[in-house]
C-alpha cells in the first residue's frame, strides 16, 4: 500500500492506493492513513515567491554585462560574482581557480544559499567542487548547489537552474520536514514535474526537478482516472470500487469542489511513478572502446543517483540513453544522456 | 536605400535566421541575441553593396567553431571589433563595412553586433545563401576571392591574423580555433564592395527580416525552392567514433536513420558531417549537398540539428535548394558531395 499526499491546501489531501487502484482518501490529515503503507508519494507545487536569497558564483571568464550572473533576473534577489576558473569542454583549464576570490566573497556574501556553476563542468566538475569545499569551510551549515549535477551544457541556463534550485532550498527543507513530521518513519519521496520521483533528501537538495511536481501528478492522476475527475462529475470510476472510495464524501461543490478533485488527482498521480534520476555529461574518447567505458560510468552514475533518489537497488534500470558527436570540436568529444529509473522499495 | 536593424527589428532578424538554420544551440542562440539586444539601441544600418563607395574595404564577419563551446565559454564582448580591427591592422586600411558569411542563427547576429560595435553598416547579403561548415565554402570564394588575410579573436583574448593561400584555410584555421578554446569570431575575406557586390548572393538579409515576422511562412524565406522529402520518425542515430574523412572537416561522420510515417514509409537515412550531406531513401539518392538537407521538428517547428537528433523525435526532412551558383561545376567542386568525400 502506498500513500499519495496533495499539498498546497490548508489541510493535505491523502488517497490510500493499492496494487495502483484508488481506495481511500484521506481529507484531514496524511497521518491518519498511514498505518500499513510502506511509502509516501507527495505531489506539491513550489511557489516561485517569494524565493530565497542566493549567493551565485559563477567560475568563468569575464563577459557582457547582460551575460553576467543573474542578469534579467530580478525575480531571485540575492548577490553574484565572477571568479576565474573553469575549464574548456575539451577538459582544458581555462585558468587556476582564484581561491582567494571565492573566500572573500563567501565571508562577505552574507548569505547561507549557494549556487555554484563553472564554465565546462558537464565536462570537468572539479572547479565546482572546490568551491564547494571553500564554502562549507567558510560557512559550515551553508546550502551548496552545484550545477554540474544537471550536467546540462549551456553555462547561462545551467546557473539559471541552479540558483533557482538554491532559491527553493529553504521551502524544499520546510515541506520535507513538515511532511516527516505527518508522518514519521516512513519512506517519502516526491513528483518531479518531468515525471517520476525523488526522495526527500534529493528534493532538498534539488528542488527545482519538482518545481511543478503538484500540476504534473495532477495531470497524470487525471489520465490515469479516465477524466473523470470534472467538477460536475461523480466519484470517479475504472479503478475505484463502486460508489467512489471512502473519503469522496468531502468533495464538496463548487470551487472548493474542483481544488478538492485537483488535488485528489494529484495525490493519487504521484503514487504512478517510480523513482527517475538523469544523467548528462560532456564525455572525451578516443576510440569505441574508450567510449563504451566512459558510457558504463555515465549509466554506473544515473543507477546510483536512481538508487540514492529512492529506487530499491534491484529496481534500477537504465531507460534511455542517448549519445551524440559534438561538432567542430576535437575528436572524440560526445554529449551523453542517461536516464534510469527503478521503483519505490 | 538603406534602412536600420535596431531593437524594434532584431526579434524578426533573429526569427529568421532560425529557420533553417543548423549547428545553433539553444543556449548560444540566447545568449548571442541577449549580446545583439544589449547593443542594437542606436540600429545598425543595413546597405546594399551597391550603396556603399565601391571602394569601400569589406570583410565577412562569422562565428567558427563549436556552438556549444560558446554556450559554455561565454564571450568577453570584445571578439567582434577584436577581429575586424586586427584584420584592418594586417590590410592597413579601415573596413567601412561588414557582411555575413552566412545568415544562420548566431552567424546572422555576430555581424550585427560587430557593426554595432564599430558603428558601420551591415551589407544586405551573404556568402553562401546557406550554410556550409567550412569558412572557405562562399560564394566568394567562387568568384575567386580568398577568405585571407583571416584575423580571429577568442574569448580568452586571443587575436590571430592568419594569411596563407587559397584552398589552406580551413587546415590551418581548425586547429587555431580548437587552441583558443572551440569557438572564435572571424573577419575574413577583405574585398572591396564592387567585388562584393558581385560575388555575395544578395538581399538575403532583407529577405530574412521579412521571412522572420510572425504572419511570414517558412518559405518565404527560401530565394531558390524548397521541398519536403518525407515526414517520420528518427529510429536511429549513429556516430562513427573514427574519422575517416581527412583533417579539414571538422567533426566526425553520423548517421540518421528516419522512418517516413506516411505513404510508402520509406527509410530515410541522412549521412552527416556537422550539416546533413546525403538524403538515402530506401537506398536511392534523393538530395545532396550543395543543396540544404535539414530535419524540421513536427512538435515545435524547430530545426533538429545532427547534435541533438535522438531516436523517437517526429521530424520533416526538408530539402531547400541553393542558389544556382552552387549547381554550377565549380559550385559542386565546392560545395557538393565530393567536397565531403562522398563519391556517388
Amino acid at each position: 500500500m502506498i500513500l499519495g499526499v496533495a499539498l498546497g491546501r490548508p489541510t493535505p489531501v491523502a488517497v490510500v492506493v493499492r496494487d495502483g487502484a484508488l481506495v481511500a482518501i484521506v481529507a484531514s490529515g496524511a497521518h491518519r492513513a498511514r498505518a500499513g503503507a510502506r511509502a509516501a508519494c507527495v505531489a506539491v507545487d513550489l511557489a516561485e515567491t517569494p524565493m530565497a536569497p542566493v549567493a551565485a558564483i559563477r567560475v568563468a571568464g569575464r563577459c557582457p554585462a547582460v551575460l553576467g550572473p543573474m542578469a534579467g533576473r530580478p525575480e531571485v534577489p540575492g548577490v553574484a560574482t565572477i571568479v576565474c576558473g573553469g575549464h574548456r569542454l575539451t577538459g582544458r583549464e581555462l585558468a587556476p581557480l582564484d581561491t582567494e576570490a571565492v573566500r572573500r566573497f563567501v565571508a562577505g556574501c552574507g548569505l547561507a544559499d549557494f549556487a555554484v556553476t563553472a564554465a565546462g563542468s558537464p565536462a570537468v566538475p572539479d572547479h565546482e567542487l572546490a568551491v564547494a569545499e571553500i564554502i562549507a569551510a567558510e560557512m559550515p551549515g551553508a546550502r551548496i548547489t552545484l550545477s554540474y549535477e544537471s550536467g546540462r551544457p549551456g553555462l547561462r541556463e545551467r546557473e539559471e537552474d541552479t540558483v533557482r534550485s538554491a532559491a527553493l532550498r529553504p521551502q524544499a527543507a520546510r515541506i520535507a520536514d513538515e511532511t516527516a513530521r505527518e508522518l514519521p518513519g516512513l519512506p517519502i519521496y516526491f513528483a518531479r514535474t518531468a515525471g517520476g520521483l525523488v526522495s526527500a533528501t534529493y528534493f532538498c537538495r534539488a528542488p527545482l526537478v519538482c518545481r511543478l511536481g503538484g500540476t504534473a501528478s495532477a495531470a497524470r492522476g487525471r489520465a490515469a482516472l479516465s477524466g473523470d475527475l470534472s467538477p460536475g462529475a461523480g466519484p470517479p470510476e475504472g479503478t475505484l470500487r463502486d460508489g467512489g472510495p471512502p473519503g469522496w464524501e468531502h468533495a464538496g461543490s463548487g470551487p472548493e469542489r474542483a481544488a478538492y478533485l485537483d488535488a485528489v488527482a494529484a495525490a493519487y498521480g504521484a503514487t504512478l511513478t517510480g523513482p527517475v534520476a538523469e544523467v548528462e555529461r560532456i564525455v572525451r574518447a578516443r576510440g569505441g572502446e574508450e567510449l563504451d567505458r566512459r558510457l558504463r560510468e555515465i549509466r554506473d552514475e544515473a543507477l546510483t543517483r536512481v538508487v540514492s533518489a529512492g529506487a530499491a537497488p534491484g529496481s534500477a534500470t537504465v531507460t534511455a540513453s542517448a549519445v551524440n558527436p559534438l561538432s567542430f570540436l576535437p575528436d572524440g568529444l560526445y554529449w551523453a544522456r542517461i536516464t534510469a529509473t527503478g521503483a519505490t522499495p | 536605400m538603406s534602412r536600420r536593424i535596431g531593437l524594434a527589428e532584431l526579434p524578426a532578424y533573429a526569427a529568421g535566421s532560425r529557420l533553417f538554420a543548423t549547428g545553433a544551440t539553444e543556449s548560444s542562440f540566447r545568449l548571442t541575441l541577449d549580446w545583439a539586444r544589449s547593443l542594437a539601441g542606436q540600429g545598425v544600418e543595413l546597405v546594399a553593396a551597391g550603396e556603399l563607395a565601391p571602394g569601400t574595404r569589406c570583410a565577412a564577419v562569422t562565428l567558427a567553431g563549436s556552438m556549444i563551446a560558446l554556450s559554455e565559454q561565454l564571450p568577453g564582448g570584445d571578439e567582434p571589433a577584436g577581429a575586424v580591427r586586427t584584420l584592418e591592422r594586417g590590410l592597413g586600411e579601415p573596413v567601412g563595412a561588414v557582411v555575413a558569411l552566412n545568415l544562420a542563427a548566431e552567424n546572422a547576429l555576430i555581424p550585427l553586433i560587430a557593426a554595432a560595435t564599430l558603428d558601420v553598416p551591415l551589407v544586405d547579403g551573404d556568402g553562401t545563401g546557406r550554410v556550409f561548415p567550412l569558412v572557405e565554402q562562399t560564394t566568394f570564394t567562387l568568384a575567386g576571392i580568398g577568405a585571407a588575410p583571416l584575423a580571429l579573436a577568442g574569448a580568452s583574448g586571443e587575436l590571430v591574423l592568419l594569411d596563407t593561400v587559397p584552398g589552406r584555410v580551413e587546415e590551418l584555421l581548425r586547429p587555431l580555433v580548437l587552441a583558443v578554446g572551440g569557438w572564435a569570431v572571424a573577419a575574413c575575406y577583405p574585398m572591396s564592395a564592387r567585388d562584393l557586390a558581385g560575388a555575395q548572393v544578395a538581399g538575403t538579409v532583407s529577405r530574412l527580416l521579412e521571412a522572420g515576422r510572425p504572419e511570414s511562412a517558412r518559405p518565404s524565406a527560401v530565394p531558390f525552392g524548397m521541398r519536403t522529402l518525407c515526414e517520420g520518425r528518427i529510429m536511429a542515430v549513429e556516430g562513427s567514433p573514427r574519422r575517416d574523412t581527412g583533417p579539414s572537416l571538422p567533426s566526425l561522420p553520423s548517421s540518421i536513420v528516419v522512418e517516413e510515417s506516411q505513404g510508402l514509409r520509406r527509410l530515410v537515412r541522412l549521412e552527416a558531417y556537422n550539416e546533413i550531406v546525403l538524403a538515402l531513401a530506401d537506398g536511392a539518392v534523393v538530395a545532396t549537398t550543395p543543396d540544404q538537407i535539414c530535419m524540421v521538428s513536427t512538435r515545435d517547428g524547430a530545426v533538429v540539428d545532427v547534435d541533438r537528433a535522438v531516436p523517437g523525435m517526429d521530424v520533416e526532412v526538408i530539402v531547400v535548394k541553393a542558389a544556382p551558383v552552387w549547381h554550377t561545376e565549380r559550385g559542386l567542386e565546392l560545395g557538393g558531395p565530393r567536397a565531403f568525400g562522398l563519391v556517388l
